[in-house]
């Protein structure tokens, strides 16, 4: 399963931060939705997966640029300790899934707390209807680390993809008019902030509508997207990915929009993002993976400059929130970013071992992500990974308070 | 009676070439079928990886095969529609699209392979002659590729002549003549109605003591199956 584990390394990991007790309710009606919806198919499920596991991501934290003067809070040492459940549920073509965990955070602030990533229900009408509603991964865009046309859930961090993501509230129907056309119309809420960090921002509150209309033209994959609302930028998007030779398939997904989704908020201006990438399978364990990606709204070093003086006067929940940006903005503070990953299987599958680099080019700042899977049977899998943040101080990823962090994650499946 | 029948059969020179590889292309799954699959990684030194699957295939275009077991495994799936295949992950719930000639579950067998157990459309087919291939009576077809992105050059595929038309093996070259691997069906069985080789083994050239082994567990060749179940959106959208 090399691409498994590549593609899950690529995948993101940023998620968004504490509290709220709305967000409790949210989950309560959720979890009731899908508690009452699953309860006829318990008494006959046709196929059910249910997975338990503890997840510890552990965190090393420092004063920075953005935690001047430890305004966040931090201890040195931060721990999300976590058990986590997944329930999935088909019976016909009706279908139940929760996924949420319960955390203990150690550290500045310990305290506990549970949330849904996803909670769903799904109903198929024939082959040519689906609607999904509940809490959900929308996961559209064929970019592996950035998904520029997708700014419908909450955002994720490019380094270290492997993590589950939050989902968004949202409603979702899937049209399939022709074996070679797909249209996905959306409606989703959800959070700018971030989970899966030692630090809470809760963000601000997006309501999103959303069409996606995905075509097969000569052998290649187009989509083309448009999604707004509350809270957001309006965009346009396109997505295409083919197979180039042999073995290697590229992708190209790319967004516009007019005025900027980080501050300073330059609404006249029309701004564009673009994920490319390859992916090149070698041989039966091997995969490698390379994406470039611009960022047309990131800071040059002075506008860089500009945005951290701003950051010098304010307090508060002004500064967690601007101090996040790199991370609720999701796709990076700067303009010009290389992620490339490789990833190996080996002894049966049993071991899988893979390296994850993001670059920053524009400011060479650079992340590297190593990461072992181990799966000693079929039910069970211990994943470890590191996130390690390299170069110049003054470069994105040494501006933000974590040095270093070791995700660890037991999962064992019935 | 019988004995003028068998006579006049052993006397009747051997069908057209392309006929022998049409019905050789249906004999191991019909035009639609819906299949149970077990598929076993064999490498030296290490332990079996064993995994389960069910497919669907339509015509020789469309072919869709779900992970159902281990747990660890189980959702992921492949998708074929012409020349392009995908690939979905479950953890990430994602569409990814794959190559075509990439090992399919990191066994021996290709996507190709997998999708494509037709070879009619992929090639042009000559009749090399008949022999004995282990114990049988078998057509030589010597398959040459219609063009370059087909998975293989050339393939040498035998098929039985005692009028089943089962295969039985093949051989497959690279564009510089190099035979790569090569593919054994045998365990005749009766499954989903009707005798068909129900074990395949592809075996690699380059290491011998590594192949991979595709056990038919149950076949279903009278389903009716929409085409859209073989989309990537359908491949969203779950088991």
């Amino acid at each position: 399963m090399k691409l498994l584990a590549v593609v899950e390394l690529g995948r993101a990991v940023v998620a968004p931060p504490r509290p709220p007790a709305r967000r409790a309710e949210v989950n309560s009606s959720l979890l009731a939705a899908v508690a009452l919806a699953l309860v006829p198919a318990v008494a006959a499920a046709a196929s059910r997966q249910v997975e338990i596991g503890v997840e510890n991501l552990y965190y090393r934290t420092t004063e920075s640029p953005l935690n001047r003067g430890n305004l966040l809070g931090l201890d040195r040492n931060e721990d999300l300790l976590r058990g986590t459940l997944l329930w999935r549920e088909t019976r016909g073509r009706a279908r139940g899934v929760f996924r949420g965990l319960v955390e203990q955070r150690i550290g500045g602030q310990d305290r506990t707390e549970w949330r849904a990533r996803e909670a769903y229900v799904q109903y198929g009408f024939g082959e040519a209807v689906t609607v999904r509603a509940g809490r959900q991964r929308i996961a559209w865009g064929s970019g592996f680390a950035w998904n520029p046309t997708n700014r419908l859930e909450p955002a994720r961090n490019p380094l270290n993809t492997g993590l589950e993501q939050q989902g968004a509230d949202a409603v979702r129907i899937d049209i399939i008019p022709a074996a070679w056309a797909g249209l996905i119309v959306v409606a989703a809420r959800s959070r700018t902030g971030v989970s899966d960090l030692p630090f809470a921002n809760e963000g601000t509150e997006r309501r999103t509508a959303a069409l996606r209309a995905r075509f097969l033209v000569r052998e290649t994959d187009v989509a083309a997207v448009v999604s707004g609302g509350r809270n957001q930028r309006t965009l346009v998007g396109l997505d295409v990915a083919r197979t180039l030779v042999g073995q290697v398939t590229a992708h190209v997904e790319a967004s516009t929009y007019r005025g900027a989704e980080m501050p300073p908020a330059r609404a006249d201006q029309r701004f564009v993002r673009v994920a490319a990438g390859l992916l090149y399978p070698r041989g039966e364990h091997t995969s490698w993976t390379i994406e470039y990606f611009f960022n047309g709204e990131g800071y040059g070093d002075e506008a860089r400059d500009a945005w951290l003086g701003q950051l010098e006067g304010s307090v508060g929940e002004a500064y967690a929130a601007a101090a996040t940006v790199p991370y609720s903005g999701g796709l990076g503070l700067r303009r010009h970013y290389v992620q490339g990953s490789w990833a190996r299987s080996v002894i049966g599958g049993r071991w899988t071992t893979a390296l994850r680099a993001v670059f920053g080019a524009s400011d060479g700042g650079l992340a590297l992500t190593p990461g072992i899977v181990y799966a000693p049977r079929g039910d069970l899998t211990l994943h470890l990974d590191a996130i390690v943040p390299l170069g110049p101080d003054d470069s994105e990823y040494r501006l933000a308070p974590v040095r270093a962090a070791v995700q660890a994650r037991v999962r064992a499946l019935f | 009676m019988l004995f003028v029948l068998l006579t006049v059969a052993a006397a009747a020179p051997a069908p057209a070439a392309d006929a022998i590889l049409r019905r050789a292309d249906r004999a191991v799954l019909g035009e639609t079928a819906a299949y149970t699959l077990q598929m076993t990684v064999i490498r030296p030194g290490k332990p079996d990886r064993v995994v389960e699957m069910k497919g669907w295939k339509k015509g020789d275009a469309l072919g869709l095969v779900r992970y159902t077991a281990p747990a660890k495994e189980r959702g992921t799936a492949y998708l074929r529609n012409g020349a392009n295949t995908w690939l979905y992950l479950p953890s990430a719930e994602k569409v990814v699209r794959v190559g075509a000639k990439q090992n399919f579950g990191g066994g021996d067998f290709s996507n190709a392979d997998i999708f494509r157990l037709s070879l009619v459309d992929d090639y042009v087919p000559t009749l090399a002659g008949e022999e004995t291939w282990e114990g049988q009576p078998c057509y030589r077809l010597d398959l040459k590729a219609k063009d370059r992105s087909v998975a293989y050059d050339r393939v040498v595929y035998r098929v039985r002549s005692d009028g089943t038309f089962f295969p039985v093996h093949a051989e497959y070259y690279t564009i510089s003549g190099r035979r790569l691997k090569w593919l054994t069906l045998d365990e005749v069985a009766r499954l989903g109605g009707r005798a068909r080789p129900t074990r395949l083994t592809m075996e690699s050239a380059l290491d011998q003591a590594t192949r991979t082994v595709l056990r038919f567990l149950a076949v279903d060749d009278d389903v009716t199956l929409d085409d859209r179940i073989f989309t990537p959106s359908a491949l969203e959208r779950g088991e």
